[in-house]
């Protein structure tokens, strides 16, 4: 579930399956992104699906169980030791980065996805043979960044 | 060899897991329940084969999570890639599609548990829909 604050603002709340790690989001997260990239497919084991923020919007309410991979050269992935359940996607050096660091959360990991839409597909030329993403109207873009029918 | 009579192989993103199946299933079913959505992030995608059919050329970083009474979810201790799902007493186990090797030469079939589908996301390739197992009893 999650809560409304006094001001009337919802804040939004997710974790893994044994609750072995648990989090706040201090803002209102962006819209999600499904990748098709093989990376995800095998660590999701099938689309992943994420929604992005700022780092210092997210609060670690238990990180008893978080565990990080380093997935390639360039990001980590977050995942609780003890249940399996995938939570998070970090690039690993973001000292560049204008707006400060940002990290994406599984859409899954969610108590309440409710009111977040869904903005694109992404990486859909990774895509795996096995399934069909089917019409559902949103934007498809391949891994060089680029709109594709 | 074509692609629909390859043997198909799978593991995780690291490769501390690593199987081989000595059986074909029939494809891929999906799965919309609460469960699937946070132990993978999404949606659950599984195929279903005999136990005694998959054998492991590396399970040292293989992890099991009791996720409810009746079932076991496997996981990779390192990189966290989900893959299996375990229920008890049966002599089959669910892989999850992701985790194969491509090309699999497998097609999606169906979607199971749509009962305890989310709202952020439509199913739109237009396969039948259960709203719960969708597996001839
Ligand atoms: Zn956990
Ligand atoms: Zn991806
Ligand atoms: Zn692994």
């Amino acid at each position: 579930m999650t809560d409304a604050t006094a001001g009337g603002e919802q804040v939004w709340t997710g974790g893994c399956l044994c609750g072995g790690v648990r989090y706040a989001i201090d803002t209102h997260p962006e819209p999600i992104s499904f990748c098709h990239c093989s990376q995800c497919r095998r660590q999701h084991s099938h689309v992943g699906a994420y929604t992005g923020l700022p780092r210092a919007a997210l609060r670690l309410l238990n990180d008893a169980t978080l565990t990080w991979y380093a997935s390639s050269d360039r990001a980590r992935r977050g995942f609780c030791a003890r249940c399996g359940a995938g939570l998070f996607w970090e690039a690993l050096d973001q000292s560049g980065a204008e707006d400060g660091p940002r990290i994406t959360v599984t859409a899954g990991s969610l108590d309440d996805a409710s009111g977040l839409r869904v903005e694109r597909h992404i990486f859909v030329d990774h895509k795996g043979a096995y399934y069909d993403i089917g019409d559902d109207g949103v934007e498809r873009r391949a891994s060089t960044g680029e709109t594709v029918e | 060899m074509s692609e629909q009579s390859r043997a198909l192989s799978g593991g995780c993103l690291c490769g501390g897991v690593r199987f081989l199946l000595a059986e074909r299933p029939d494809g891929v079913v999906t799965c919309h329940c609460g469960q699937c959505r946070r132990f993978h992030g999404h949606i659950g995608a599984y195929i279903t084969v005999p136990r005694d059919t998959v054998a492991f050329d590396a399970d040292a970083t293989l992890s099991w999570y009791r996720s409810s009474g009746i079932a076991e979810r496997g996981f990779c201790g390192r990189c966290g890639s989900s893959l299996f799902w375990k229920g008890d007493g049966k002599s089959e186990i669910e892989i999850a599609a992701g985790s194969l090797d491509q090309p699999t030469g497998l097609t999606t079939l169906r979607h199971g548990y749509v009962a305890g589908k989310a709202d952020y996301y439509e199913i739109a390739d237009g396969l039948e829909q259960f709203p719960g197992s969708s597996e001839p009893e």
